[in-house]
């Protein structure tokens, strides 16, 4: 039994890292009041450019790399809703057709359609004093980016909610016009959450090119990036939330997993679709029991317009 | 305001835009290129028939189903090698390695055709009958849909072409009930995959340590049973032990790598140490994982699926269940250049040399042996005094004799 819920926690903490670095890539964007539906294509960027760059350097400097990847499609992004106040569903919809279509024609006139070569794997950590304690034991073997995941959220959490930095964050997200009586810049703070956001995604993707597997596959990240944003909904656009949420959601399909291969009797009852499709519907039960008191930002997917009221 | 819904305007117009032009780079590039290149260079011999081929959302590359079909059509009919989105002539050599080894003997043997590939890949289940038409569209003389996927997209396109031919991999063309019919102008190429699992799911019960194998589905679907069921069958035949325990465990995609990787790492968590997978690009996932397990000293194999997967992971790949998605569109085509190509339901087994196993390059204790015990199965399912079973209701009532 021990055994079984030590590989349960293992696979979790496995698969979570990129779903929680993307949900938090969203939760930060949009709790600057700015929609970001692009989170699947800065991740597949992410992944992509992480993977290449790999190739030709130290795998972590190609995460970075990949960040940056994830930044620069946010870039565009923030461009076109910020700078141009189109609309930012349309935008981020446009992003994640370009980066779909982008990464085959470049992985494929680059590499071949398979994927990019292998890279060299970032390392697992091997944690000296846990390693091998029933249970516990889970927590050690994972990459770097496991245990970054695990902290990340909280550090995000204090800025948010302790800083002066947060305080402007959350209002030009809520109320951009009480932000600019300040004397504030309100463009300046959401391009700033944009490219952090976009930053966060491209790092979700990067682990999936660089710690789950060992190169950009063809179909990287394969819907991830919207299970991300169903985990920012499902907490609230809050990163204790999003980060609650998006373990929820890994543990969930780990379990998925680990019941098929443990307790395989068990999937008669209950079909691998429902499971599948869990998520999903938890974030829409949410939303239909929050009805009107909504915990989305109040300006969220507004574009700023001075002259406006 | 007015000024936003403007540019959203022309946000959203440049986005349609966009859309479209995203959308013919795949069918164009590879179905212009021979053309121009075809053109000045034989004045005097026939036109080469065209082919075209729509292949499913796993698309181009999955080292497996996908990339037998465009082996099959590309490599050995056309004769053709597929590089940075356009065709090169593939070398002799080529061709040869592309060949496996239970076909090497193969009569009369693969030559090139005069034909020339039109591939579309599909990139959302939406988009299969719409390429399936431009296909037509485009003058091919025979259009191929690959994957069971594909089905009612073929049977559609066909009741509104009665003209073109089509060929229909995987699947039979079914009614509203599911129940199996056939069109004046479809052939139909159905595999016994479950044959070909056994062989290897006799093996992998030979080669366990542990006595606990393992099996990744993709989708769970009734081929994809017929998979498990086979290999089932092969494992309760070379080993009762590990039988009663075997997992078998779907991820509910063909695309999803990362689901693959973690589905394998938690059956090997629990001990298994053979995994045979069927589940299209999850499938390298699994490979994945089973390779990092090798190299952290695990004693532990994967068997691959479709097409030979050994170059994937050559140090953990113990063989591939091989299925001929590859020769059946050869032959599709060879007919249609000789003029034979007839519509019908095909089903290609083991006796057919429809699916097999590819070469086992890997050592393991009683290696000779294992192949011998194997083999020799495979003379009883050719000889018809073994029947494989082909569904989960059938394994039940299966009596393994070894």
């Amino acid at each position: 039994m021990l055994e079984l819920l030590e590989a349960l926690l293992f696979s979790t903490l496995d698969a979570a890292p990129a779903l929680i670095f993307a949900a938090l890539g969203g939760v930060l964007s949009e709790r600057a009041g700015v929609v970001n539906v692009g989170v699947e294509g800065q991740m597949r960027a992410g992944a992509f450019c992480a993977a290449v760059a790999a190739l030709f350097m130290p795998t972590p400097l190609g995460v970075v790399l990949g960040m940056l990847a994830g930044a620069g499609l946010a870039a565009i992004h923030g461009y076109l809703s910020i700078r141009w106040r189109s609309d930012q569903v349309v935008s981020g919809m446009a992003i994640n057709l370009v980066a779909l279509a982008g990464g085959t024609f470049l992985l494929e006139s680059l590499y071949s359609p398979n994927g990019t070569p292998a890279i060299e794997q970032l390392p697992r950590w091997t944690l000296p004093l846990i390693h091998g304690v029933p249970l516990l034991g889970a927590l050690s073997e994972h990459s770097g980016m496991t245990y970054l995941a695990l902290v990340l959220p909280f550090v995000f959490h204090a800025v948010l909610t302790h800083t002066p930095i947060g305080l402007r964050l959350r209002a030009v997200g809520e109320k951009p016009h009480a932000v600019a009586t300040l004397g504030l810049s309100v463009q300046g703070l959401r391009w700033g959450a944009v490219l952090g956001g976009g930053l966060l995604a491209g790092l979700g993707g990067a682990v999936l090119s660089t710690a789950v597997l060992d190169r950009f596959e063809q179909h990287t990240p394969a819907g991830l990036g919207f299970m991300a944003l169903a985990a920012m909904v499902f907490g609230r656009w809050t990163p204790l939330g999003a980060f609650g949420a998006a373990s929820f959601f890994a543990f969930g399909n780990a379990l998925r997993i680990g019941l098929a291969s443990s307790a395989p009797g068990i999937l008669e009852f209950i079909p691998q679709g429902f499971l599948l499709a869990l998520p999903y519907l938890l974030t829409l039960i949410l939303l239909a029991v929050q009805g009107q008191r909504s915990s989305a930002p109040a300006a969220l997917g507004t574009p700023y317009e001075q002259e406006s009221r | 305001m007015t000024r936003t819904l403007r540019l959203s305007t022309v946000a959203l117009v440049a986005l349609l835009g966009a859309c479209k032009k995203e959308e013919p780079p795949t069918p164009t590039a590879p179905a212009q290129q021979p053309q121009a290149e075809a053109k000045p260079a034989e004045p005097p011999a026939p036109k080469a028939l065209k082919i075209g081929l729509v292949i499913d959302v796993g698309g181009r590359g999955d080292h497996s189903f996908n990339d037998a079909a465009l082996r099959g059509l590309e490599t050995w009919a056309a004769g053709k090698r597929y590089e940075g989105g356009k065709y090169a002539p593939a070398s002799a050599e080529e061709v040869k390695q592309s060949i496996t080894q239970d076909l090497a003997n193969l009569q009369p043997p693969i030559t090139a055709l005069n034909v020339e590939p039109l591939v579309i890949q599909s990139k959302s289940p939406e988009d299969y009958e719409p390429n399936l038409d431009l296909l037509v569209e485009q003058g091919s003389d025979l259009t191929i849909g690959n994957g069971f996927l594909l089905e009612s997209a073929v049977e559609a396109t066909a009741k509104k072409q009665p003209k073109a031919k089509f060929l229909l991999v995987d699947s039979l063309i079914l009614d509203a009930e599911n129940k199996p019919y056939s069109l004046p102008n479809v052939r139909t190429v159905t595999f016994k995959e479950n044959e070909g699992s056994f062989l290897v799911g006799a093996l992998a019960g030979l080669v366990s340590k542990t006595g606990k194998v393992g099996f990744v589905g993709g989708m769970e679907v009734p081929i994809i049973k017929r998979f498990e069921a086979g290999y089932r069958a092969g494992v309760k035949t070379t080993n009762a032990k590990a039988a009663p325990g075997l997992v078998a465990v779907y991820t509910g995609s063909f695309d999803n790598v990362a689901a693959g990787k973690q589905v394998a790492q938690d059956l090997l968590k629990k001990g298994v140490d053979v995994i045979f997978q069927a589940a299209g690009a999850d499938g390298l996932g699994v490979i994945q994982a089973v390779k990092e397990a090798r190299a952290a000293g695990k004693q532990v194999w994967v068997i691959g699926v479709d097409s030979d997967q050994s170059h994937v992971a050559p140090e953990v790949v113990l063989t591939s269940m091989l299925k001929h998605v590859d020769l059946a569109i050869y032959h599709a085509c060879r007919d249609l250049t000789e003029g034979k190509f007839a519509a019908g339901d095909v089903v290609l087994g083991l006796k057919e040399g429809g699916v097999g196993y590819a070469e086992v390059r890997l050592d393991f204790p009683g290696k000779a042996e294992a192949l011998q015990k194997v083999e020799a199965l495979r003379q009883r399912i050719n000889s018809g005094e073994l029947k494989v079973p082909g569904t989960m209701d059938e394994f039940a009532a299966f009596q393994a004799t070894p």
